[in-house]
């Protein structure tokens, strides 16, 4: 017997924004899929059932040419399946390849590392979210794409403005402005880059789109190009944040980490899985089905709290502890199925093989200025917005 | 159907019976085969469905794309001669009993 959808209606959209993973687990205990009010969606919150759903794409699909994303940055390879996927997805990959990222970004991401924490080495103390990781997340990401000349600042409005705009379904007009604002920004960038790279072929994912065959028209550049800034750098720089946060507050685990270097990898994995820089991602029925028992009909749409999944006490033990010596086991972070995270590899070096090392190795005996100061939000998007530390400078 | 002896980690042989034109990643998923992971589902993004060939298959099978022989060198198990991603083969009568090792991380 299958049952209907449970519902959830004594909880705040606050309460999600402050700390998602208390209603993360009522929700998982309730039903393998549970409305909840606050956030007007049906929330599939066990890790199983989300990787069975991410195994069955014609079932759960991502095609969904209405939603806002489409509406906001135009036609792109997340709201696309199949071979119309695959082959938007080919045309970036050359860019983002482990090996790629080693040969080709792993230096240039050094050098950006190193001229942020210069400037900031000298003064004791620092706001991490702003004078840290958001330009070097910001700046990364331009080399990668190969936005000559846009300064960090810009990249990190582009990317909020398209972020806001995607999840704007109240319709507020302001917002809708910033995100066509932000659009046609990045387009007219894309403008002035493509003779470049048109001229020059290199690993840029500018120049991997010319170069593909057959090479991406300019309307899918500008679409993907929109989803590797709205995709690639908040989750990064949450991602930095998250990794130190976790570190400062466990010491013991920094010492073992900082001992033995290999660590860093598993320190990293460990982190996104702790507060997921992705929290939720969408899928939309293609037929009526049972997700674990539960009924879902055709056109509805699901919400895959990959966050949720990555807590999931059936799978990880203490699983809202920060513990990088825990049992080894996959975790949902970067999603999964085809449209597993194309930025995963670039993440993971960026992050765990240059950042946070860097940040440990100059900023001596780096502590939290004071832990009550520090800020973590969101449920969709979650990561620390404000976080003070001192070191001996 | 030919039958693929899936040689396990723990030194253990899983013989399953498989379906031609399926990937080896496929049909290690539908016997639960302990070590492959595949978290993105076949798109050669994810490198955790690694395993390991024997040589004379390695040479009947052809050469590997170029993206997959990039995501070899990055699966947790160090790469080998025979190393490939079990998503990027699919059976056919050619891979009839033979041994397609898990390498271990
Ligand atoms: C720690 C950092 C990151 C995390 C946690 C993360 C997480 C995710 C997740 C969960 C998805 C799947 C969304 C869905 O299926 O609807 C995704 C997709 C994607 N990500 Fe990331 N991401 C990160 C960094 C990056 C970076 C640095 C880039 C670009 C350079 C990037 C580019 C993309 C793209 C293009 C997609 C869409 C892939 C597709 O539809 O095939 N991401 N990411
Ligand atoms: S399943 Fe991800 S690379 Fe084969």
């Amino acid at each position: 017997m299958s049952e209907a959808v449970k519902v959830v209606d004594d909880v705040t959209f606050e309460e999600l924004l402050a700390n998602p993973y208390p209603v993360f687990k009522r929700v998982r205990d309730l039903g393998s899929v549970v409305k909840v009010d606050a956030a007007n969606i049906m929330m599939v919150t066990r890790f199983d059932d989300i990787m069975a759903i991410e195994r069955d794409p014609e079932t759960f699909s991502s095609i969904n040419p209405q939603s806002l994303l489409n509406t906001v940055i135009g036609p792109n390879l997340m709201r696309k399946d199949g071979e119309d996927h695959a082959r938007e997805r080919a045309a970036m990959d050359p860019s983002l390849r482990p090996g790629v990222v080693k040969r080709c970004w792993a230096e240039p991401m050094q050098v950006i590392c190193d001229d942020v924490i210069s400037q900031i080495e000298h003064k004791g103390e620092a706001e991490l979210f702003e004078e840290l990781a958001a330009p070097i997340a910001a700046r990364a990401l331009a080399d990668i794409l190969g936005f000559d000349g846009v300064d960090w600042q810009t990249m990190a409005l582009w990317s909020q403005s398209l972020i806001d705009g995607s999840g704007n379904y109240s319709h507020d007009p302001e917002i809708a402005r910033k995100a066509r604002e932000a659009a046609s920004g990045v387009e007219s960038a894309v403008d002035r880059m493509l003779p470049h790279h048109r001229a020059n072929p290199n690993p840029s994912m500018l120049s991997s789109m010319l170069q593909a065959d057959p090479p991406q028209t300019v309307e899918q550049i500008y679409a993907n190009i929109k989803v590797a800034i709205g995709g690639g750098l908040n989750e990064t720089r949450d991602s930095i944040l998250t990794l130190i946060l976790g570190l400062l507050q466990n010491p013991d685990q920094l010492a073992r980490v900082r001992a033995e270097p290999s660590l860093w990898g598993q320190a990293f994995e460990e982190a996104v899985r702790w507060i997921s820089p992705i929290g939720m991602y969408p899928r939309r029925l293609t037929r009526d089905t049972e997700i674990s028992g539960t009924l879902v009909h055709k056109g509805e749409q699901v919400g895959l709290c990959v966050g949720a999944a990555n807590h999931d006490d059936r799978r990880f033990s203490d699983p809202d502890k920060f513990d990088v010596f825990r049992e080894k086991k996959s975790h949902l972070a970067f999603g999964a199925g085809s449209h597993f995270c194309a930025g995963t590899w670039v993440s993971r070096a960026l992050v765990s093989q240059i950042v946070v090392p860097m940040v440990f190795e100059r900023l001596r005996n780096l502590r939290l200025k004071d832990p009550e100061l520090v800020r973590v939000r969101g449920w969709v998007f979650r990561g620390p917005t404000h976080m003070p530390v001192v070191w001996d400078a | 159907m030919p039958t693929i002896r899936f040689l396990l980690a723990d030194g253990a042989e899983l013989a399953v019976e498989a379906q031609n034109g399926r990937t080896l990643m496929e049909t290690a998923l539908e016997s639960s085969v302990p070590g492959i992971i595949a978290e993105c589902n076949g798109s050669a993004a994810c490198a955790t469905c690694h395993v390991v060939l024997p040589e004379e298959i390695m040479v009947a099978l052809g050469p590997i794309s170029e993206h997959e022989n990039d995501m070899l060198d990055f699966a947790e198990a160090p790469r080998e001669s025979g190393s490939r991603l079990s998503c990027q083969v699919r059976v056919s009568d050619m891979l009839d009993n033979v041994s397609v090792r898990i390498p271990s991380a």
